[in-house]
Formats: structure tokens, sequence, C-alpha cells
């Protein structure tokens, strides 16, 4: 019995331990650019994310080179005060400190014993002098990317800062109103809610009714239509996109939501279709026949019986609809450009054309993961069992 | 209701086929000739009802003279390349435009240039593009003449609109320069190796030799950036070229008369190569020329201890090194010099071309052309502006400096690779990525050359 168990137990281990480093790969680098979004920018360029634990640059260097002189907090000699910004001004490089580490103080030499340490060390303890001298302080971790991607700061340097010196760029108030401003994230969040709700909700309506109306109406060419409609995914939406712009703009249509929403129902419709036909065909045929026999009409059948069997299938193609139109750049970018940014556009436009202002981007980035995540996990249960809906019939 | 639902499907998938099967009809000769006019027409003739009428007497006394025509609420649409930063400096610029004619702008912002494409194809082009020189040529038939308006040819220093005539027709206004052919070092660094500014080339090459022959490293050459890997380089061996075989050579390449694989070129190719390549030049050898990110090839001069000690970069370096080392100063912890020996300098443009001639696009331009548009870009310190008035605006002193250099130079060539058209850049970068690689350097050079004389040829 107890062998049986070990033996069960060992031989899942192939097969979990790949389950395990599968999911170690996806995670590692979303988690690397979370813990990133956290960090000043001056940090990420010059070490990886993983380092954050690691203690402050210069922290080790200085306690073994220089503090049994100068002191924990480098204020112990008076007339070398390390703790002195205007002093260590003159020393913020190791180019600088390092001949006056090999100069010679009262006859001996400045180290005494310890030998003069590296290029490298006395950069990384002028890192070290520079924070306990005020002169360079840096945190370890900042919320300054999310609030720079939420208000739209387009300056050179953090919204706060500049802020605090009362230097704001344009369209920056400095108050509640910034989260209002056209190129932050947070109003491209209100308008990506704008087009991806409609643009979600109405090709499932018209799924449903397509689906039920291929499953259990009857009428000529059912077969052909349906096979016409699902042969249209293969019509590349790339394509479309000039003369569907031509159009367009002879409606009046283009940077518009209603364009965007018509667009995304149109390109969601075939596969929509599909899936909610497979699935409200497999529906048990006695089912429907006995309603019909009590009565119902098709619009009784279809909003009291098929769309209630059908939520499970909904449900996913809510899911599959919601996380591409959330997620779609080109379409927003072709039809409502900077007009009416979408968060997907807002994020293309936080760096600069030669890539200043990245660290806005990795911020911007998990501000849009947000909403997908809890719809996903929201919806999941529903979506493992749409997932098999449209794959296997009853 | 059986019936209309399946009316309402059959109509939406004829409707679908339809515009599947229309796309061949879509081509780009026709969308701009059809279109554009309609929409233009329409605009123009809704703006010219509703100005005199409504508001004529409340605008047209007030605000200077590009105002004029321009009714508050006017809007302008606009497509640019900048985003993030760049973007705040344009909107700084274009201020007084907005405050004093009420002018409401609407940007948007893409690196993509098939968005541009696709809006013009469809006959939905922006009212202005702020774009690549190559896009004037390749919309000709859609721009609007800038004499037409009201953009001034002589407000700008000589032969910085020549790259917008196209057909005898002037189509684009030079808005942002930015020259190429510079170095970045750091003094302090410098005068802690006792280094000095070479004037020469020859000193220059002696200086990398010295530096090399210190133990330390003279050049931070990294290039990677994405699919655009390898324009690092290909500036660098222009300015090379400009060195040793002087402007005209370089114009006879982007003309045609001068083929790619020419022996200048590859003698500039040789001189690149021979410190691109090797560890003992530059930081990491190939392999770091290669791989190393541009930005983060321009700090590794900064850094400290420095890993390099020079870095050829256009003018845009000295916000990359301020936002790492917020606390470094212009000519004491960086600063650059004009490659010593170039005859000319190299130097790109960022054009504005108009598909519209509503009154405030005339507004739009006539202000950039003007005096105040120009000292406004200056104080913006959004690069460098071809504007004469922009001379003495400038507040930061990398660009007055760089302004210095601008002014002075004997003469201008463009970049190559955004010069010629029809996929030469690509050819151009690839090349040299395949080069650095270890690859064979005639066959590379062929290959650009055959790319350059098939893109010249029409």
């Amino acid at each position: 019995m107890k062998k049986e168990k070990i033996n069960k137990f060992l031989s899942h281990i192939p097969k979990n331990a790949l389950i395990a480093f599968i999911v170690i790969i996806w995670i590692v680098p979303t988690f690397g650019l979370l813990v990133t979004s956290f960090r000043p920018v001056q940090s990420i360029n010059s070490s990886g994310w993983w380092t954050i634990l690691n203690a402050p640059v210069g922290s080790k260097e200085y306690a073994a080179n220089c503090e049994a002189c100068h002191g924990k907090r480098g204020d112990l000699l008076p007339n070398a005060n390390l703790g002195d910004p205007q002093l260590i001004s003159k020393f913020d490089r190791s180019v600088l400190l390092l001949p006056a580490l090999k100069k010679e103080i009262n006859g001996a030499p400045h180290m005494q014993d310890i030998p003069v340490p590296s290029a490298q060390v006395v950069a990384d303890i002028v890192v070290h002098l520079k924070n306990i001298s005020g002169l360079e302080v840096r945190p370890k971790v900042t919320l300054n990317n999310y609030i720079d991607a939420l208000v739209g700061y387009r300056g050179t340097r953090t919204y706060t800062q500049d802020c605090a010196e009362g230097t704001p760029p344009l369209d920056i108030n400095c108050n509640i109103s910034d989260l209002l401003n056209p190129r932050g994230m947070g109003r491209a969040f209100v308008n990506s809610l704008f087009v991806t709700i409609p643009a979600t909700f109405l090709p499932i309506l018209l799924a449903a009714f397509a689906g039920y109306a291929f499953s259990w109406m009857n009428f000529k060419g059912r077969m052909t239509i349906f096979a016409i409609l699902v042969g249209l995914q293969v019509v590349p939406l790339q394509m479309t996109m000039v003369p569907i712009s031509r159009i367009y703009a002879q409606l009046g249509l283009n940077a518009t939501f209603l364009g965007v929403w018509l667009f995304h129902t149109g390109f969601g419709l075939p596969y929509a279709i599909y899936l909610m036909r497979n699935f409200l065909g497999s529906l048990p045929k006695d089912l429907f026949e006995s309603a019909y026999l009590d009565g119902a009409n098709h619009w009784t059948a279809f909003t009291k019986l098929a769309i209630p069997l059908a939520l499970p299938a909904i449900a996913s193609l809510g899911i599959f609809q919601f996380l591409w139109v959330w997620n779609d750049l080109l379409v927003a970018l072709v039809f409502l450009g900077g007009t009416k940014p979408v968060m997907t556009y807002q994020i293309s436009n936080m760096v600069s054309s030669l890539g200043a202002g990245w660290q806005i981007l990795t911020a911007a980035a998990f501000l849009s993961m947000l909403l997908p995540m809890i719809v996903f996990f929201s919806l999941q249960r529903f979506f493992v069992r749409g997932m098999l809906a449209g794959a296997v019939k009853g | 209701m059986k019936n209309k639902f399946w009316q309402l499907i059959a109509v939406m998938a004829i409707f679908t086929m339809a515009l599947a099967a229309c796309k061949p009809a879509a081509t780009p000769t026709m969308a701009p000739t059809t279109a554009p006019v309609e929409q233009a027409t329409s605009t123009t003739v809704v703006e010219a009802t509703k100005a005199p009428v409504v508001e004529a007497t409340a605008t047209e006394p007030e605000g200077p003279a590009w105002c004029s025509g321009v009714t508050k609420g006017d809007t302008i649409s606009m497509l640019y390349q900048w985003s993030g930063q760049e973007e705040e400096r344009l909107n700084q610029i274009l201020k007084p435009l907005v405050d004093q004619c009420g002018i409401v702008l609407q940007p948007e912002s893409t690196r993509d240039q098939a968005l541009l494409d696709t809006r013009v194809q469809a006959g939905n082009p922006p009212d202005v593009a702020f774009w690549n020189v190559t896009q004037i040529l390749q919309y000709k038939d859609s721009l609007k003449a800038m004499d037409a308006l009201g953009a001034n040819k002589d407000a700008y220093i000589p032969g910085a609109i020549d790259g917008g005539i196209i057909d005898g027709k002037w189509l684009g206004l030079p808005v942002k320069s930015d020259i190429k052919t510079i170095i970045w070092y750091s003094p302090v660094n410098f005068e802690a190796a006792g280094y000095t500014v070479p004037t020469t080339w020859d000193e220059l090459d002696a200086l990398v030799e010295k530096i090399a022959a210190d133990g330390n490293v003279p050049w931070s050459m990294g290039m990677e950036s994405g699919d655009a890997t390898g324009w690092t380089g290909s500036d660098f061996i222009q300015d090379i070229m400009l060195v040793k075989q002087g402007p005209k050579y370089v114009m006879g390449i982007i003309d045609g008369s001068v083929a790619y694989n020419d022996a200048g070129v590859k003698e500039a190719y040789e001189i690149y190569g021979k410190w691109a390549k090797d560890p003992k030049y530059t930081v990491g050898g190939a392999a770091g020329t290669l791989s190393t990110g541009f930005n983060d090839a321009i700090l590794k001069v900064f850094s400290d201890p420095p890993e390099a000690y020079m870095v050829k970069q256009s003018g845009f370096a000295g916000g990359t090194i301020t936002t790492q080392y917020p606390s470094d100063q212009f000519g004491k912890d960086y600063d650059f010099f004009v490659i010593p020996g170039a005859k000319g300098l190299q130097g790109g443009s960022d054009w504005m071309m108009a598909f519209s001639d509503k009154p405030a696009v005339k507004a739009l331009v006539s202000y950039l052309s003007s005096p105040e548009g120009g000292a406004a870009w200056a104080a913006a310190g959004f690069d460098l502006s071809p504007n004469k008035a922009a001379a003495g605006n400038y507040t930061d002193p990398a660009l007055i400096k760089k302004a210095a250099a601008f002014y002075s130079a004997e003469g201008f060539t463009p970049d190559i690779g955004d010069t010629i058209p029809g996929g030469f850049s690509s050819a151009e970068w690839k090349a040299i990525v395949d080069y650095v690689n270890g690859g064979d350097l005639d066959t590379a050079l062929a290959t650009v050359a055959a790319v350059q004389a098939a893109a010249l040829k029409k």
C-alpha cells in the first residue's frame, strides 16, 4: 500500500516538474517586469531587477575600506566629513576620488595598510558616499513610474519632482484633474472600456441569434450559408483596412467608436457563429422538440432554453473577444488613433522615438493588464468548459 | 422576423466578401486622386462659409498675422513619429498657435509608416504629417505646395529646403534638424587619463591607438535597435566617408553616380570594421557591437568607472545621458566634438507636409516659417531648427554648441539611408550587421549596390 503511494508519487514527478518548468518560464519575465516597474529609471538602466534585494551599492565596499577611520556615517573625522555634500561633490567620480586615495596624509598613506582598491570598487564607494551625504539619494522602490503613466507625464524627469518644484510641463495641473489628462492611462482606460464592452457584446448577441438559427430553424441552404460564414474567417483583417477606411471616410465613421465596434463585430462574428452553432447544435434535440410541442415559438425557445444552456459558451466567447479587443492596437490605431486613445495606443506612445522614457512603459503595461486579469480570473471556470464546448460534439 | 434576420445575415456576408474582393482596386494610385479632393473641398467650404459670417469681426483684428482667416475652434489633425518627451516639446512650440488663434490640435503619434500609408490610400489623410524626406516624394501627388500655404523660403538657412522640392514644387517644410557627425566624450575622464580632444582625423586615429595601448577601450559602438539594428553603424560609416571622400562623394551615392560597392565606401567600412570588430577598440568586440542597445552604448562612456572613452552618436545622446545621470553637467561630465576632418556635416531633418490647405494649416505653415516660430522651436530645445531665426534662441548649453557647429558647417549631406527609397536603408543595415558578424565585405556591399541601383532607376 505504502509502496504503491510512493511509486505513484515518483511517477508523477516528471510530469509535475515539466508543468512547474513551463509555469516558471512564463511567469519569470512578467514578474521581472513587475519588479522593474517599481524601480527608478537610473537603477533600471544600471542593474537587473533581481538585484533589488541586494545591499545598497557600495555599502559593503565602504565598510571594508573606509568605515574604520571615517565611521559608519562618514562624520567621524571633523576635517574630512564625508557627510558633507559639498566635499563629496568634488569627488563624485572614481577618477576624481582615486588620486585622493593614493595621496599621502601627514606622511602616511591615505588608506594606511589597506591596499588602494580597484576603480570599480572606488566607483561603488562614490555611489555610497553620494547616498550618505544626501548628494544623490536613489530610493530602491518608487511609485513614480505608475504616477507618470497614469497622468500621462511627458517631461524629462518625474511628475512628483516637477510638481514639487512648481515647473510642471504643459497640460499638467499638479492636482487631481491630471488623472483625466487625455495623454494619461486613466483617460485611456475609460476609452478602452468604451471600445471593448460593445465590441464584445455585439458579436456575441448576433452570434447567438445566428447559432440558434443554424441549429434549430429549417430553411433552404442552411449549411451552405453556414459554411460561407465560417469560411469568412480566412479573410485577413489587415487586407481590409484600406477599403473599410475609405467607406468610413465617406460615411463619417472614422475616429468614432461606432466604426470600431462595427469592425470588431464583423471580424469577431465568423468564429463566434461557428462556436455558438456547434454548442447549440450539440444540445439534445428532444429538449427543443418538447418545447415546440408545448407551444413555444422560436423566440421563447431561444431566450428560455438556448441562452441559459449556452452560458458557458457565451462566457468563453466573451473572454476571447474581450481579450482580443482589449489588446488590439492595429484596429484602434487605424480607426481611432490619437483622437480617442485607447490603452494600447497610449502605451506605445509612452516612449520617445529614440527610446527615452521606457521605464514608464513597464508601469503602463501592468496597468493595462489589470482588467483582463480580473475578467479572466472571474470567468475562468466557464473558460475551461467553453473551450471544450466548440470542440466536442455531444 | 425570420426573413429580416436572414436578409441581415445575407447582406453582411455579401458585404464582407465584396470588401475582400475590392482590395485590388484600392491601389495607391487610385485612392489619393479621388477621395481626398472631395474631403478637402468639403472641409474648406465649411470653413469658408463659417468664418466670415459668424466670427469675422471678433477674430480678424486681434492676434498675429498668421492667425488671419482662422476661426476659433478650427482643428488641425497631425500625424507624427514623435511621442513621449518629444511630444511635450512640440506642444510647447505650437502653444502660441493654440493660445492666439484658438486652433485645436488633434495630434496622433505612431512610428508605423503603414498607418500613414493606410490613411492616405483610404482618402483620409491627416491635415499635416511630420515625417521623413522620402515621404515627400512618395505622396507628392497628394501634397499641397508650401508657397501657396504661406511659407517663407527666405526664412531658412541656404540649402535647407532643397530636399523638399520635388519636380520644381516646394512640398515639404524642414522643421527639426539634428547633426550626426559628432562624438560624445567625458571631459573629466579625458583629463584624468591625460587625453586631449583631437583636431584632425590623424590625431583621432592616434588617440584611439593611444587609449587602446593604455589598456582602455576607446569606443562604445553598440548598435542594437530591434529591426533597425545597424543604423548607428551606417551613420558612423557615412561620417568616415565625409572625412575621407567629402560631401560630393556622399551626394554621388545618393543620386546613384557612385555605386555603393565603390572603393571609397569599402575603405570606410574597413576603417569602421577595424574598430567595431575588435574588443581592443570597442566594448565587447563584434558581439558587443551587435548586441548592445544604442542607448546603453551611450551610457557606457559616462558610467563610473567608464567602460569606454568615446561614443559616436547624434545630438539626442545628451538627453540619454542626463536622464541616467541627472547631476552630470555639460562641459564637465559630458561634452562632444565634431568629428575632426569631416568636410561638411551629416544632418537629418524631419519634414512637415500638408495634405490640406484649410486656413488652420496655412496658419501652422506661416507660423513655423516665421521668425517667432523659429525662435520658439529653439527655446523649446527640440533639437535644431533650420529656421534662421532660431539662432541665438537656444537655452540648453549642449544645443548652443550644436547650433554653432550647425550654422558654421561647410555644407550638409542627408543620411544616405533616409534619402534613397525602396528599402535601401534596411539593406544597408543588414550589410553592416553581416560585415561586423564576420561576413564577406564585397558580397555585402554588392547586395546593397544592387538595391541602390534598383531604387534609383525609376
